[in-house]
């Protein structure tokens, strides 16, 4: 039978419940840290004018992000950009191993949630950075007029939030159709529709959550 | 009883996809529109059509989630 449940599956380390979503994206991390300094040794140290094979990939990637950072945000992309490229490596990495049959652990709300305190946090620095103090960001905050400043300031509020819910909602209906649709046909079409919902609804859900922070900060700093 | 009541409770969370529906398809034809009458405008329209469909789409996954919700935790509950 189906199963569904709002908290995480538990998982013990040294006796005391982290839950298992925490474990697998410390394995995540872990893995990534490793391919970075990889990718720092043998492609960055030995960047050329010309770029050739692996450096091309990473500069498509970086170069990719910045600029569209820079079309959204301006000169703040400078701060931001780096922030995005790996709140969005994060995530991709941890909701694309369900297609390796590993539970993803953006399927737990904290972890979901711990992504949009990152974006509230971006937000509110590079406000305060690019609008020059406290007083800066309040002026920001009512900039039409000091009516809509409550207003404003409860939007910034339910920005993390809603980027949570989103991304946890996303990813919990994904494996729900699929286990459905496992329960229906079990060969053969599976395969089929596991390719859009783990590849290229992650990439959307990836991308959505970098459009949203480049968003919210470019409502912070203008 | 219970759980038919539940079920149609779920059905009238999953209602919030009309309306839904109704905005994508609304905005996805004005921008379609706009750019048809200004193709060099395309990029920008583009995005600020993503922003809002993001939005939209949002309010979509929230009610799936209530429907969800209703019927995996409380229908659990019931049965």
């Amino acid at each position: 039978m189906l199963e569904v449940s709002l908290t995480p599956t538990p998982c013990y380390v040294f006796g005391v419940n982290v839950g298992l979503s925490v474990v697998t994206a410390w394995c995540i991390l872990a893995l990534l840290l490793i391919t970075l300094v990889v990718i720092n040794i043998f492609v960055v140290r030995r960047m050329k004018p010309i770029p050739t094979g692996a450096q091309n990939v990473v500069e498509l990637m970086v170069d990719g992000v910045h600029r569209w950072a820079e079309g959204k945000i301006g000169h703040a992309a400078d701060f931001v950009a780096p922030v995005v490229m790996t709140l969005m490596a994060y995530v991709f990495c941890n909701t694309v191993i369900e297609l390796f049959g590993l539970p993803p652990s953006t399927d737990d709300i904290n972890c979901t949630f711990a992504m949009g305190l990152c974006t509230f946090i971006t937000v509110n620095v590079t406000g305060l950075k690019f609008r020059g103090g406290i007083r800066g960001r309040i002026q920001g905050l009512c900039t039409p007029s000091v009516i809509v400043m409550p207003i404003r300031i409860l939007t910034d509020f339910i920005a993390p939030c809603s980027i949570a819910i989103r991304l946890f909602a996303n990813v919990m209906v994904g494996g729900i159709i699929m286990q459905l649709i496992y329960m229906v046909v079990p060969i053969i079409l599976p395969a089929a529709i596991a390719s859009y919902f783990n590849i290229l609804h992650v990439g959307i859900q990836t991308f959505v959550l970098g459009l949203l922070t480049l968003v919210y900060v470019s409502e912070a700093i203008e | 009883m219970t759980l038919g009541i539940i079920a149609i409770g779920a059905a009238i969370a999953a209602l919030c996809g009309a309306g839904a529906a109704l905005g994508m398809g609304n905005a996805t034809g004005k921008a379609v529109e706009a750019i048809a009458r200004q193709p060099e405008a395309a990029g920008k329209i583009n995005s600020s059509l993503m922003f809002g469909l993001i939005m939209m789409e949002t309010c979509a996954v929230y009610a799936l989630l209530v429907g969800i919700l209703i019927v995996f935790i409380l229908g659990g509950k019931a049965a």
